[in-house]
C-alpha cells in the first residue's frame, strides 16, 4: 500500500486529481498516440532526406498535433471536471474539509494543466532531433510552445469553469464546438505563411515591439479569463459562507483601471476602443450581474465591523446581482474616461455608438433575467446563453436585412442591443438617430435594473440584520 | 454544558415551497437520535442544514453551542457527515480516496497514516484498500464513507439515510458500527423512513411531517402506547383449537378479534388500563378458554407514526393549510405558526 507517492506541500485535491488522471484512458491514449505520430513523422523526414525548409514544415507538423492534444483534447478533458463532482455529490464531502471551494477549481485545473506539461515535456526531444534538419529559430519557436501552453491552460480554466454550470448547453456543447473551432482558428491564424508579415517563429522571437505587445497582452487576456472563469466555477461550488466575489471585483476593478489608463494614453484605433474594453469588462459583467449568491453572515459581519466606510463598501463587494449592478456602474464610469479622453479626428460617432452598444449587449442579459425573474444558480448560464442568443439573432438579422436592402426590420429589433451596431456599420441611417436610440436603450436598461437592484440589496440588508437581531 | 445539536425555530423555504417549517428541537451529547420522515418532509434539508451546507431563511441551529450560520468552518471540525447518496471517484482505490481526505483534512505524513489504518480497521476496510472505490459494493461504499466521515475523529455523526440501498448483511454491519460509535461517546443523529432499523439503535426519535417535528421521544414509549383510539393489542395463546378464541371475542364488550394465529390469536383491547386486562384474561380463563399465553403486544412504529400523523390532522386542521409567509424583509415571522 503506497500513501507517499506525492509530497504533503502538493494540495490535496492536485494528488487526487493526478492519481486519477494519470490512469485515464485519454491522458494515456494522448501520451501515446503523440510519441507514436511525432516518431513516425521524424522517422520518414530522416529516411527522406532534409530539403531546404523541412525543418520548418517538421515544426509546424509537431506543433500542429502538440496543439490538437493541448488544445482541444486536454482542456476537453476539464468539461466534466466539476460536474461529475456535483453530480456524485462529493462536492459536498469535500468542502466540509479544509479545502476551500478555489482549491477544489484550481486543484481539478492544475491538474490537467499538468499533465499538458508533461505532454510539452516529452515533445522536447522531437523539436531538438528537428534541429538536425536546419532552419530553426531557437527562441521562436521555444515561446510558441510557451503561448501554445498557456492558451491550453486558459482553455482548461474555461472548461473547468464552465463545468460547474447547470447547464448542460454551456458546459458541454460550447465548449465542445467552441475548442476545436476555436483551436483551429487559432493554428491556422498562427501557422498560415507570414504571420502579421513574418514567419510564425520569427514573430514569437519577439524580435520587434508589436510582437512583445501583442504577445504580453495575449498572455494577460489569457491570465485574466483564466481567472475569471475559475473563479466562476468556485462561486458556482463554493458553499453559501465563502465569498468569492469581493476579490474578483477587486481584481477586476484594478485591472479596468489599468486598461482604461492605456487606453486614455496611448489607444489611437479609436475604432477599436469600444472592443477593446468590452473585453475587459464582459467577464465581470456576466458574473456580477447574474450571480446568485445569498448575503450570508460571516460575509456581513466582516464589512459591518469596519463601519460606515465598510457598509459603503458592501454596497459594490457583497455578493450577489444587485451590489454586482452597482459594481457595474463603477466600471461603466471608469470604462468612460477613454472615450472622453479619446476623441476621433475625424469627428465620427462610431466608437461611442459601439461602445453604447456594446454597453447595452451586456445589460440586456441582466435586464432578461431579471423581468423574468430567472434566479437560481442557472442565471449565470442563462446570462451567457442570452448574450450569445442576442449575438446570433443580430447577425441573422442583419444577414436578411442586407439580402433586403432595407434597413425597417433591423430598427424594429433595435431593442436587441448587437442590432445598433449593425446598424451603424450598414451606415444609411443617420447615426445620430442610431447614436440616441443606443443611449436610450442604455438609459432604460441601467433604469430597470437600478430598480431591482435597490429593492433586491434592501432585502438582502434588511434579511441579514433580522438575522443577526434573532440570535 | 449545552446540547450536542440545538435546533430552534429553523425555517428553510424554496420559493413557495416550505421546506423547514419552523423545527425546534435538542439532541444531547452521547446519544444516537433517529431523524423520522416520509420523502420530502425536510429531513435531508434540516440535516444539510446543520452541516453547514445551506443556509436556512431564518432560525438558528447549533452543533456543540457553536452557531452552524456564523461560524461554518468552526462546525465543520465537529461534524462527520454522511449524504444520503454519493459516487465514488474513477480510477481511485480505497486507500487513495481514504487519503485525499485525509489529506484534505489537513492530517500529514505518519499521523495521516496511522488515521487512515485505525478508521480502516474500525470499517473493515483492510482488506479492500486496493479495490477500486468505484466497484465496491453498495454496503463496502457505506462502509467507505462512514470510514471517510471518521477521519477527523468528529463528536457529531450526522448521517442521511446510510442504510437505504443495503441488503440485510450490511445492514446490521452498518447498526453495529454505529451502536460501537455510540458507545464511544459520539452524538449521532440519523434519519431514515424506514422505522424498525432506527427503533432498533435510537435513544430517542424525531418525527418530521411537512418540514415540522411532530413528535419527539424514546422508541420504546412509542411501541408502548395506544392506538388513535385508545386501544392495546394483546397476543393470546390457547391450548386447543385456537377458533375458541375469536367465537368467545365476538360475544365480549370492548374487545375486537384482530387476526387468527397459530394457536391462537391477536386480540385489542380499547384501554390500556392494566386492570381491565387483567379481567379480560380472569373472564377467559372462567370461560374455560386454555389460555397459555397472554402479552401486551409492542406496536410498530410504522403504526404509532401514521397514528401521530393521523392524530395530528384530526386535532389541527389548520396543519394542512400552509401558514403565513414572514413579511417581506423581515426573518422572523408575526407569530410562529406551529410549536410542537
Amino acid at each position: 500500500m503506497h500513501l507517499f507517492d506525492f509530497p504533503d506541500r502538493l494540495s490535496p485535491m492536485l494528488v487526487k486529481e493526478l492519481r486519477q488522471g494519470m490512469r485515464t484512458k485519454a491522458f494515456v491514449g494522448v501520451f501515446l498516440a503523440l510519441q507514436i505520430i511525432l516518431g513516425v513523422i521524424l522517422l520518414s523526414a530522416g529516411a527522406t532526406s532534409a530539403s531546404y525548409g523541412a525543418g520548418e514544415t517538421i515544426s509546424n507538423i509537431i506543433f500542429i498535433f502538440f496543439s490538437i492534444a493541448v488544445l482541444i483534447i486536454q482542456p476537453m478533458r476539464g468539461i466534466t471536471a466539476l460536474s461529475s463532482e456535483v453530480k456524485g455529490n462529493t462536492i459536498d464531502m469535500m468542502v466540509l474539509t479544509r479545502l476551500s471551494a478555489w482549491r477544489i477549481v484550481t486543484g481539478k485545473w492544475a491538474s490537467i494543466v499538468s499533465q499538458s506539461a508533461l505532454l510539452l515535456v516529452t515533445i522536447i526531444p522531437y523539436l531538438i532531433l528537428r534541429y538536425f534538419f536546419g532552419g530553426m529559430n531557437l527562441v521562436g519557436e521555444i515561446v510558441f510552445l510557451a503561448v501554445l501552453f498557456l492558451s491550453s491552460a486558459a482553455l482548461t480554466a474555461v472548461t473547468v469553469g464552465l463545468s460547474a454550470s447547470s447547464s448542460v448547453i454551456l458546459r458541454s456543447l460550447i465548449p465542445m464546438i467552441g475548442l476545436p473551432i476555436g483551436a483551429c482558428f487559432l493554428l491556422v491564424a498562427m501557422l498560415s505563411g507570414p504571420f502579421r508579415g513574418n514567419s510564425m517563429s520569427s514573430f514569437f522571437a519577439l524580435d520587434t515591439e508589436e510582437s512583445r505587445i501583442f504577445v504580453s497582452l495575449y498572455l494577460a487576456a489569457c491570465a485574466y479569463y483564466g481567472f475569471f472563469m475559475l473563479s466562476s466555477g468556485t462561486s458556482l461550488i463554493a458553499p453559501y459562507a465563502e465569498n468569492h466575489s469581493t476579490l474578483r471585483r477587486l481584481i477586476s476593478l484594478a485591472v479596468t483601471i489599468i486598461a482604461a489608463i492605456l487606453c486614455s494614453m496611448s489607444f489611437t484605433n479609436t475604432d477599436a476602443l469600444p472592443f477593446f474594453l468590452t473585453l475587459v469588462l464582459l467577464p465581470v459583467f456576466a458574473i456580477s450581474l447574474s450571480e446568485f449568491a445569498p448575503l450570508a453572515a460571516p460575509t456581513y459581519r466582516k464589512f459591518a465591523k469596519r463601519g460606515a466606510l465598510g457598509q459603503f463598501a458592501g454596497l459594490f463587494l457583497f455578493p450577489g446581482w444587485a451590489s454586482g449592478f452597482f459594481f457595474c456602474i463603477v466600471l461603466i464610469a471608469i470604462s468612460a474616461a477613454p472615450f472622453l479622453i479619446n476623441q476621433p479626428t475625424s469627428g465620427g460617432q462610431d466608437h461611442l455608438i459601439n461602445g453604447l452598444a456594446c454597453l447595452a449587449s451586456m445589460l440586456f442579459p441582466a435586464v432578461i433575467i431579471n423581468v423574468f425573474r430567472i434566479n437560481g444558480p442557472q442565471r449565470v448560464s442563462n446570462y451567457v446563453l442570452i448574450l450569445i442568443g442576442s449575438i446570433i439573432l443580430s447577425s441573422i438579422l442583419a444577414g436578411i436585412t442586407d439580402s433586403l436592402s432595407n434597413e425597417n426590420l433591423l430598427w424594429l429589433f433595435c431593442w436587441i442591443p448587437p442590432v445598433l451596431m449593425f446598424l451603424e456599420e450598414m451606415g444609411s441611417a443617420s447615426n445620430n438617430d442610431v447614436l440616441v436610440y443606443s443611449f436610450i436603450i442604455c438609459i432604460i436598461y441601467i433604469g430597470t435594473l437600478l430598480l431591482r437592484a435597490v429593492h433586491a440589496y434592501r432585502k438582502s440588508i434588511m434579511d441579514i440584520r433580522a438575522h443577526s437581531d434573532s440570535e | 454544558m449545552s446540547a450536542a445539536i440545538t435546533v430552534h425555530n429553523l425555517y428553510r423555504f424554496f420559493g413557495p415551497l416550505q421546506a423547514v417549517n419552523g423545527v425546534s428541537f435538542e439532541i444531547p451529547h452521547g446519544s444516537v437520535c433517529g431523524f423520522v420522515g416520509a420523502n420530502g418532509a425536510g429531513k435531508t434539508t434540516t440535516m444539510r442544514i446543520l452541516a453547514s451546507l445551506d443556509y436556512p431563511t431564518m432560525g438558528h441551529a447549533e452543533i456543540c453551542g457553536i452557531n452552524v450560520i456564523h461560524h461554518p468552518a468552526e462546525v465543520r471540525r465537529l461534524i462527520g457527515w454522511m449524504p444520503d447518496h454519493f459516487g465514488n471517484y474513477d480510477n481511485m482505490t480505497v486507500l487513495e480516496y481514504l487519503d485525499f481526505y485525509a489529506r484534505a483534512l489537513g492530517y500529514k505524513g505518519a499521523e495521516r497514516r496511522q488515521r487512515i489504518d485505525e478508521v480502516m480497521d474500525f470499517t473493515d476496510l483492510v482488506p479492500l484498500a486496493d479495490r477500486f472505490s468505484n466497484k465496491l459494493s453498495k454496503g463496502m461504499t457505506q462502509r467507505l464513507c462512514l470510514g471517510r466521515s471518521l477521519l477527523h475523529d468528529p463528536q457529531v455523526l450526522i448521517m442521511d439515510e446510510p442504510a437505504a440501498g443495503l441488503d440485510p448483511k450490511a445492514r446490521v454491519e452498518l447498526k453495529h458500527l454505529i451502536r460501537v460509535l455510540a458507545k464511544e461517546g459520539k452524538t449521532i443523529f440519523i434519519s431514515s423512513h424506514i422505522l424498525s432499523e432506527l427503533g432498533e439503535m435510537c435513544d430517542s426519535l424525531l418525527f418530521i411531517n411537512n418540514g415540522r417535528i411532530v413528535h419527539h421521544g424514546d422508541a420504546e414509549s412509542l411501541k408502548k402506547s395506544t392506538d388513535l383510539l385508545g386501544g392495546v393489542l394483546y397476543d393470546v395463546q390457547l391450548d386447543g383449537d385456537p377458533q375458541a378464541l375469536s367465537d368467545w371475542a365476538v360475544l365480549q364488550p370492548n374487545i375486537e378479534f384482530l387476526e387468527s394465529r397459530k394457536n391462537g390469536g391477536r386480540i385489542r383491547i380499547d384501554t390500556e388500563d392494566p386492570n381491565k386486562a387483567a379481567d379480560v384474561l380472569a373472564r377467559m380463563v372462567k370461560d374455560q378458554l386454555r389460555v397459555v399465553d397472554f402479552h401486551r403486544e409492542q406496536r410498530n412504529l410504522e403504526d404509532a407514526f401514521i397514528d401521530i400523523l393521523a392524530n395530528l390532522e384530526k386535532n389541527q386542521p389548520a396543519f394542512t393549510t400552509p401558514p403565513p409567509l414572514p413579511p417581506q424583509g423581515s426573518l422572523l415571522p408575526a407569530e410562529p405558526p406551529y410549536e410542537p
